[in-house]
């Protein structure tokens, strides 16, 4: 328990770093998503084809492999930035893909009616998403958004294989320093599990709230 | 039909083919230059005579299972590395590993158990694994968990930086600097302690170290010099500076408690290091990088914690 208890301040910057990364990559990832659900919708083919390529793409690749060759493939070409900044957009792009599929279920759950109602009173396709369809889609994959912001934290943990010292890598190096695995770890998945708990409190709250009364 | 009966002739013929071509590898493998080189050896290495193998040990219980089980790694070059065209572990641990493995056994019988730094202590405390040889730095911390025998080598952080980089010559001069090391390797704490200004980024594995340095990461990689000695060697980009500024004692890991089986471990060493197989080991492995004879082994029990 002291191995826990005696290095509390590398913990506690631990988990901002993984708050930082969870927040700003889940942030990143609603904006990716909404806009590839939203081409993935779209009536112009070449718009759907770039969205489901893009999903296929994301969703099919491991998360570790695409932050490998990010952090030490894109420097060969030029193209290098810090690690966490690069950790974070990596980790947007990946789940922006999973946020992306959420919102298109939210979508296809929307009835027909309400978009042909939407054409019929004039609005244009940026309109009839923006006014009508997704706030009906959003309401109801809530729950989805959320489980995805909880994999997207546990996800979080891949960044300290490039170099992140997030709460994984804290862990790890206190660790190296106490040699006692189990309480250390323990520890660093209770305050994973905290934030988990955290984010099924709030999205339960939302979802009663915001429900769709049909 | 015609079509589907031919391709099931030739998927027939084929088969055969592959199994004749897979059987001729086989032959050949076995035939492998280096693979007898290194087995000579292990056939020096002495074998515990009966009297020794106390009944009711724990030497007994890996006699009687026929192998030993070893924790270490397979990605560690020239220290226990897995060759991938033999399948053969190689290097200075797993050779150690397969000369323990002949004195308890007669015959240098191994299975490595992939283990990791935060799983060492716990793999030894149930009983997965019988030793660890994994470049286990004795510390008195580690020392509550589980034993340590020997030490069996004694090796030293080094610093690399990107050739004619200037302003690293010692560790204090990373104060303010980002400084590259091994995920879960001893350098993190040395750094913090000479040189705590200093940022420190880690990496999972070794070419990952090396890449990151090459692209900037950091100013400076801080590794063990036998590493750090044989990445030099292998990219002409980086250069080794200054000479080791720590001493890590290297221990063989063994459950903690089991005082019969650490003296045993204990008498293995200093026989093997009398008889001279521990400096040939060495020569086959650490020697090929670095110049000079074998060094001296370090004092059995010399280090607190040992």
């Amino acid at each position: 328990m002291s191995a826990l208890l005696d290095h509390l301040p590398e913990f506690w910057q631990g988990l901002i770093v993984t708050l930082q990364l969870t927040a700003a990559s889940f942030a990143g990832a609603a904006v990716m998503g909404l806009v590839i659900a939203a081409l993935r919708v779209s009536p112009v083919p070449v718009l759907r084809g770039i969205g489901t390529a893009y999903v296929e793409t994301l969703q099919n690749l491991p998360l570790l492999v695409l932050l490998v060759l990010a952090v030490f493939g894109l420097p060969e070409i030029g193209l290098q930035a810090g690690l966490q900044v690069t950790a974070t957009v990596v980790i947007a792009l990946y789940e922006g893909a999973y946020i992306a599929e959420a919102l298109r279920s939210g979508v296809n759950a929307v009835s027909s009616g309400q978009g042909e109602a939407a054409r019929a009173l004039g609005l244009t396709f940026g309109q009839s998403l923006r006014h009508v369809v997704l706030p009906q889609a959003l309401r109801t994959v809530i729950q989805p958004i959320g489980n995805i912001f909880i994999a997207l934290t546990m996800n979080t943990s891949l960044a300290a294989a490039v170099g992140v010292v997030e709460l994984t890598a804290a862990a790890n190096r206190v660790n190296l320093l106490e040699a006692q695995p189990i309480p250390i770890f323990v520890g660093a998945g209770l305050a994973y599990a905290v934030i988990a708990a955290c984010a099924g409190l709030v999205t339960g709250r939302l979802e009663r709230r915001l429900a769709v009364v049909r | 039909m015609v079509s589907m009966r031919r391709v099931a002739a030739v998927a027939a013929v084929s088969m055969v083919g592959l199994s004749a071509a897979c059987s001729g590898t086989d032959s050949t493998s076995s035939a492998v230059p280096g693979a007898p080189k290194d087995n000579s050896v292990i056939a020096q290495a002495p074998v515990a005579s009966a009297a020794e193998i106390l009944p009711g040990s724990t030497m007994e219980k890996i006699k009687q299972r026929g192998e030993l089980i070893v924790g270490g790694s397979l990605d560690a070059p020239l220290l226990s590395q897995q060759n991938p065209t033999t399948g053969e572990v190689e290097g200075f641990d797993a050779d150690m590993g397969k000369a323990l493995a002949k004195y308890i056994i007669g015959q240098p019988k191994v299975k490595i158990v992939n283990a990791a730094s935060e799983t060492r202590e716990a793999l030894l405390s149930n009983g997965t694994v019988d030793v660890v040889f994994q470049t286990y730095t004795i510390t008195p911390e580690r020392a509550e968990q589980v034993a340590f025998a020997g030490p069996y080598y004694s090796s030293g952080l080094t610093i690399a930086v990107k050739k004619g980089a200037a302003g690293i010559a010692k560790p204090e001069d990373l104060n303010g600097k980002t400084v590259i090391a091994g995920a879960n390797t001893p350098a993190i704490a040395a750094i913090k302690q000479l040189a705590p200004q200093a940022t420190i980024v880690t990496f999972g594995s070794d070419p990952e170290c090396v890449q990151a340095l090459k692209q900037d990461r950091g100013v400076a990689y801080v590794q063990d010099e036998t590493l750090l000695v044989a990445d030099a060697q292998k990219d002409p980009t980086i250069q080794v500076v200054g000479s080791p500024f720590t001493t890590d004692p290297y221990g063989i890991g063994l459950k903690h408690g089991d005082d019969q089986f650490k003296k045993f471990v204990n008498d293995w060493l200093t026989k093997i290091q009398g008889q001279g197989v521990w400096q040939q080991i060495w020569k086959g492995s650490l020697g090929t990088v670095v110049q000079g004879e074998a060094p001296t082994p370090p004092q059995i029990g010399s280090v607190p914690g040992s």
